[in-house]
């Protein structure tokens, strides 16, 4: 952080101030992840094999906040394989996440995989029984 | 932030704006036909300059009770600290090297301290206990025969705890030991008589009470024992102890914020006493909030308070528009959980998630309902997001 300059630009303050997606879906599958100073869960539902919602609660900084509701607003809508696969480079630089914040940002790409490795197993099970 | 939305300042142990008057008692001073000139200068506009320097340093020694000749000024506060002790340590380095101060001071004290260890001079951190306050007898205690100098805030800048400094010095001076005390957050705030107390070195800042930014000032007793080295050389002017072209409109402005603060004191300290309280009563309740100091043994105007299972930086975020800090103003860009309410025994979240409130003379009533109303709201907010408590 330099000093002097806001360390928040203008997106960071939106998603932080209005993160739609924040908040539990009861009954879906849900991951925890606790590291690096943040505390991140996601919970989502799949249908056809396509995240039908996501929703995150978190504890951690303004950037681990706004990177969590771009994730799930990326991620909403897409093929479950999308979270097994997704990567928090494009939103590190949207957010423009010091580098130092940068291992916080990477907890929440491991807990996406971990919830896209979840629902897949979810679905397998699903099948098997 | 809603870019709209005005700001609400509450951070004025960070900085206050300049008094008014003390605004137009600066701009002659720089002004072509003003009495700019060198105070340093024999000649008559020189003269003039120097009896602006004069009649502050009057101000500044009504206010502290002593006498204008053992004022000398300085940058600030961190530039009186450095004076001081690393002044005071290496005149006195031949007697020995043993030093004494408390892990709470700021910065611009203690990174002088660990500078010094460096050098080889040994340093006893006293350790507060959990209201920020420092026993006199722990201090009595570590005191040794080789101890040349002690150093104790006198309020802190984090939670306002004032330390007796009056008992302390007392201690010092009986075991001939040098007492430096960093007034920054108590010059013009706190009475400070200095014929009643035995300190030797005092370090004082003129933006704290509404004075300019650039300017502070070091009290030096007159007393043969008290004597230091200088950090500068290059020049003649006050005594050779801080030599450079005096900042006379800063220097001028100093002595008439500090003639301001002898005048309003009182009111100032009960008006934001009774803000603090107000304040304080808006937002005690709120589930797993921690006062950080004592509000019976701190100035008045400093609330800070830690809260469970939020956490601090959030926080900041979400209070704004209030502008408050999270740790010390020289501290806010570095994102370690605050060194003095640890060494208070806060633990990492609880110092992380600290907030310091501090208001002052044009705080208002209704600047206090909003932050009492931001916080409550943004607690909230900040724990309906989190994924329950954190270990």
């Amino acid at each position: 952080m330099t000093v002097g300059t806001d360390p928040y630009n203008a997106r960071v303050r939106a998603l932080f101030a209005h993160p739609a997606h924040a908040g539990h879906l009861p009954g879906a599958v849900t991951v925890t992840n606790t590291d690096q100073g943040v505390r991140i869960e996601l919970s989502a539902s799949a249908e056809q094999g396509r995240l039908a919602a996501i929703r995150f609660r978190a504890w951690g900084c303004p950037h681990s906040i706004a990177a969590c509701e771009a994730a799930c607003a990326a991620l909403e809508g897409r093929a479950v394989d999308a979270a097994g696969q997704f990567l928090a480079r494009e939103i590190m630089q949207s957010l423009a996440v010091p580098a130092e914040k940068s291992a916080r940002i990477l907890v929440i790409e491991d807990t996406v995989r971990l919830l896209g490795a979840a629902l897949q197993e979810s679905a397998t099970s699903g099948r098997q029984n | 932030m809603n870019p709209t939305a005005e700001l609400v300042y509450l951070d004025y142990a960070a900085t206050t704006p300049l008094d008014e008057t003390v605004l137009e008692g600066m701009l002659d001073l720089q002004r072509i036909g003003g009495d700019f000139a060198n105070a340093s200068a024999v000649h008559p506009a020189g003269r003039r300059s120097s009896e602006h320097v004069a009649t502050a340093a009057e101000r500044l020694a009504g206010l502290l009770h002593t006498a204008p000749r053992q004022i000398v000024w300085t940058s600030g506060a961190t530039e009186s600290n450095n004076l001081a002790i690393q002044g005071a340590a290496r005149q006195r380095a031949h007697r020995g090297k043993h030093l004494v101060t408390m892990p709470t001071e700021h910065k611009a004290v203690s990174d002088v301290f660990r500078a010094l260890e460096a050098e080889g001079f040994e340093v006893t951190w006293l350790p507060p206990d959990g209201q920020g306050w420092l026993d006199p007898a722990t201090l009595k205690e570590a005191l040794r025969d080789d101890t040349q100098l002690v150093s104790v805030m006198h309020v802190n800048n984090e939670t306002g705890v004032v330390q007796d400094i009056a008992r302390l010095g007392s201690i010092c001076r009986e075991r001939n030991v040098l007492f430096h005390v960093d007034a920054a957050q108590s010059v013009g705030k706190l009475p400070i008589d200095l014929q009643q107390l035995d300190i030797d070195l005092l370090s004082m800042t003129a933006h704290k009470i509404y004075g300019p930014k650039g300017v502070g000032a070091l009290y030096i007793a007159d007393r043969p024992d008290v004597q230091i080295e200088p950090l500068f050389f290059g020049g003649g002017q006050q005594r050779r102890l801080r030599p450079g072209t005096l900042a006379v409109p800063l220097i001028a402005g100093f002595g008439i914020a500090a003639e301001i603060a002898a005048q309003c004191m009182q009111t100032d300290a009960e008006h934001v006493a009774a803000l603090r309280d107000r304040l304080w009563q808006g937002i005690h309740d709120i589930e797993g909030i921690r006062l950080n100091g004592d509000l019976c043994n701190s100035w008045p105007g400093l609330l800070n308070v830690s809260i469970d299972d939020i956490e601090g930086e959030s926080l900041l975020l979400a209070l704004e528009p209030v502008c408050v800090a999270t740790g010390s103003a020289c501290n806010s860009t570095s994102q370690e959980p605050s060194y003095v309410l640890r060494s208070m025994g806060l633990s990492d979240l609880e110092a992380q998630s600290a907030v310091r409130f501090s208001l002052g003379r044009p705080t208002t009533r209704e600047e206090i309902d909003l932050a009492v109303n931001r916080y409550r709201n943004a607690v909230a907010a900040l724990r309906e997001l989190a994924p329950g408590k954190v270990a």
